[in-house]
């Protein structure tokens, strides 16, 4: 086994290992500190399938951005001794594990009898081309993609501002 | 040469496969809102691997599967942003984030 199959396994069980976390700790700090997890192995994995700018893009706008927005939800919200209790029944444990395995094995299935084995060696996206992608042939999207994130900010900014003037 | 274990495009749709394991388990069973959110962003990860691997495997002639997972991150960004909103307007009229207890929108 080299060194980079080593790396890789390392990476995917920091993934593996990360979303568990985040699923099955019982606080939400704890939480969120296992989707961060998960988001570095899962930019790990970006790497290894050839797109180091996506690799980027992961860290700077997942752990970047996202994750400091749901950890200044996790601030707003009250103090940490007042939070209530995320482990609930063993019913909506079973019922949840009970969903999940569904979705899971209708997927293995499809995974497994649907895709080739073995991939194609050669892969080089750089940079250059994603960029002349999007703006040649995914111009609208791009820019659509833009103008959602100018509403979501308004209607973020709205809805703290008139909740608190109502109040 | 291409014999390595990360050129198989099956271990990365597992990975994806587990994120969404694990984000669909979450969302049900998670009782507070920041929970869910924070599983919700499993399942999109693991959306966008999904992409990443077929478009590195199956066409690697153009990159819309790369540009598709940028737009993904694009969206996640705002959807944190507006549930950010949402979960702060709850907690001001209910004092807690729980989601059992929304039972309607307006009151």
């Amino acid at each position: 086994m080299s060194i980079g199959e080593l790396i890789f396994l390392l990476t995917i069980i920091v993934t593996m290992g990360g979303a568990l976390m985040a699923v099955l700790s019982g606080s939400v700090v704890y939480a969120l500190m296992g989707l961060v997890t998960a988001m570095f192995g899962v930019a790990g994995l970006y790497v290894y399938l050839d797109s180091p700018f996506l690799a980027m893009m992961q860290i700077l706008i997942y752990v970047g951005a996202v994750s400091v927005l749901i950890a200044f939800a996790v601030m707003l919200i009250g103090p940490l001794y007042r939070r209530p209790k995320e482990w609930t029944t063993a019913g909506k444990f079973g019922a949840a594990l009970g969903v999940a395995l569904v979705t899971l094995f209708m997927f293995v299935r499809f995974v497994t009898e649907t895709f080739p084995r073995v991939g194609k060696p050669s892969f080089a996206m750089t940079t250059k081309e994603i960029g002349r992608l999007f703006f040649d042939n995914l111009v609208l999207p791009f820019e659509l993609i833009s103008l959602l994130i100018v509403v979501a900010i308004l209607g973020a900014i709205m809805l703290a501002l008139f909740s608190r003037g109502n109040k | 040469m291409t014999d390595f274990f990360y050129n198989y495009l099956h271990i990365y749709l597992f990975v994806a496969l587990f994120l969404l394991f694990c984000g669909i388990a979450g969302v049900v069973y998670r009782r507070t809102l920041i929970g869910m959110l924070v599983s919700m962003e499993l399942i999109m990860n693991g959306a966008g691997l999904n992409l990443v691997a077929l478009n590195r495997f199956i066409s690697p002639e153009n990159a819309y599967g790369m540009a598709f997972t940028l737009i993904i991150m694009g969206i996640a960004a705002a959807e944190a942003a507006i549930a950010l909103g949402i979960i702060l307007l709850i907690f001001r009229k209910y004092r807690h984030i729980e989601g059992g207890d929304l039972k309607e929108m307006k009151d």
